[in-house]
């Protein structure tokens, strides 16, 4: 004989079961709707492609150690890092295609960051204009298939601090970073730790001889 | 006490002496510093041409040997910073260049020497750091920034230099002679640079950075590759050149040489 009170505790676990039950089947009816709405929202044409304005970019040249500036019709984000970072990926895109001048082989996605940062206040009476200071992130790959060398590596630094503030003129100071870190050469000679000055940058590291 | 005012007198005379010619009467000083060695090989070179690369290391280090026997021969002290494959950082290679110039007061020079496969003929570099004046005491990382106007002279000799060197032997690569192409009937082309320079940039002496690469013709195709015996030659004899009107430079420009010593 089964006790009253334990026909009572059935019923209400039974009841509330079902009660559960139908509210979970009801959220997950809504739920269903709610990504059915999403998908009818979702763009049904690629998005714009920014226009394409003139870009100045410093090209290096190996075998007189100079630079030459050529002006590219580029498609460019609006934003000031992406740019900055859509600029040197572009650059060291030239210098991976056959016969460049200044030759380095390419890697996909080669600069992983640029970020664009407020100078340091010890350093704003250099630049009373607001100057920026601009951290390259390469990627590991491009850095250890750089050629080895004073002036290829020299270069390669010189041409993205030129190209990057002849774009953008408020960065003042570019420092380097590979995979996210610091390290001391680009490959065996060109300094990274230390900040590179856009405004030394008015010479090309190599002047050749009349020879 | 006679003997002791005779020592004095003796000693005033030298020191006037060594006043009216503090070169040439000083140790003239050379170091010669192999980069790269042990466990950092530098970059592959000697294989643009067709041939078997060598490594920057080993490359720099045959440079430095052949270069202290022809300096040695003509009368220099050499100081090097390595004799053999071994590790040696861009502070302690500053360290024994540092040591080695410390009482010439300025009557010396080093040759910071580098290969790469990249660029054309020979490319001469002074650190980048701006000039400041000589202190007794000098930032680590920025000691050469006192030398910056004589490492400057420096490099217009070692560029002179190499301008009026003519080609020693007939080494050839991809069977074209030494020198037909890329350095007609001598000069080897040079590239004169700035640059940040580990190590360099710490040193308190004239120094300059010297960067062999093979010489390209103008089609970018390499005429002499830098495992050429003969390319080595005519390099290191300018070197040597170099080293000697750098030494009579010093000499006839005194005043100059000692003056702006810290």
């Amino acid at each position: 004989m089964i006790p009253r009170y334990q026909k009572i505790v059935v019923l209400v676990l039974l009841v509330l079961s079902i009660g559960m039950a139908t509210v979970l089947v009801r959220l997950r009816e809504r739920a269903h709707d709610r990504l059915l709405k999403g998908e009818d929202l979702a763009p049904t044409t690629a998005p714009a492609v920014a226009p394409a304005e003139p870009a100045t970019l410093l090209i290096a040249n190996d075998m007189d150690g100079g630079m030459v500036t050529e002006t590219q019709s580029l498609p460019l984000p609006k934003d000031g890092e992406a740019r900055a970072r859509a600029l040197v990926e572009k650059l060291l895109e030239m210098y991976a295609e056959p016969g460049a001048n200044h030759p380095v082989p390419g890697v996909p996605r080669a600069v992983l960051q640029v970020f664009l940062l407020p100078e340091p206040e010890s350093k704003a009476p250099l630049s009373p204009s607001g100057g920026q200071l601009a951290v390259v992130n390469l990627a590991g790959g491009f850095a250890d298939g750089h050629p080895s060398g004073i002036l290829t590596e020299a270069l390669t630094i010189e041409s993205i601090c030129g190209t990057l503030h002849a774009n953008l003129p408020q960065i003042a100071e570019v420092r380097f970073l590979v995979d996210g870190q610091p390290r001391a050469t680009l490959a065996g000679h060109a300094d990274l730790t230390r900040t590179y000055l856009t405004a030394d940058l008015s010479q090309p590291p190599g002047t050749a001889n009349p020879n | 006490m006679r003997f002791f005012a005779a020592a004095m007198l003796m000693g005033l005379l030298a020191h006037a002496g060594s006043a009216q010619s503090p070169v040439s009467n000083q140790k003239f000083v050379v170091v010669l510093d192999a980069a790269h060695g042990g466990d950092d090989s530098g970059g592959q070179v000697g294989a643009s041409g067709g041939g078997t690369a060598v490594s920057e290391k080993t490359m720099t280090l045959a440079l430095s040997v052949r270069l202290r026997s022809l300096l040695t021969a003509r009368g220099f002290t050499v100081v090097t910073t390595r004799e053999g494959n071994v590790n040696v950082t861009a502070d302690a290679r500053a360290q024994i260049v540092n040591h080695g110039t410390a009482a010439t007061n300025g009557s010396s020079a080093c040759l910071s020497l580098h290969a790469s496969a990249s660029g054309s003929g020979v490319h001469i570099f002074v650190s980048s750091l701006a000039p400041a004046l000589p202190a007794r005491f000098l930032p680590w990382k920025t000691a050469q920034s006192a030398y910056i106007d004589r490492s400057l002279r420096l490099a217009g000799i070692v560029n002179s230099a190499l301008e009026h060197t003519s080609v020693a032997g007939g080494g050839s690569v991809n069977g074209a002679e030494a020198g037909t192409v890329g350095t007609g009937t001598g000069p080897i082309p040079a590239t004169l640079g700035r640059a940040t320079l580990p190590g360099v940039d710490s040193m308190t002496c004239p120094a300059v950075a010297i960067e062999m690469a093979p010489i390209r013709g103008a089609d970018r195709k390499v005429v002499t590759d830098v495992t050429d015996p003969a390319y080595q030659t005519q390099l290191v004899e300018a070197l040597a050149a170099a080293m000697l009107e750098w030494k009579t430079d010093l000499e006839t420009d005194s005043p100059r040489a000692g003056g702006s010593q810290p």
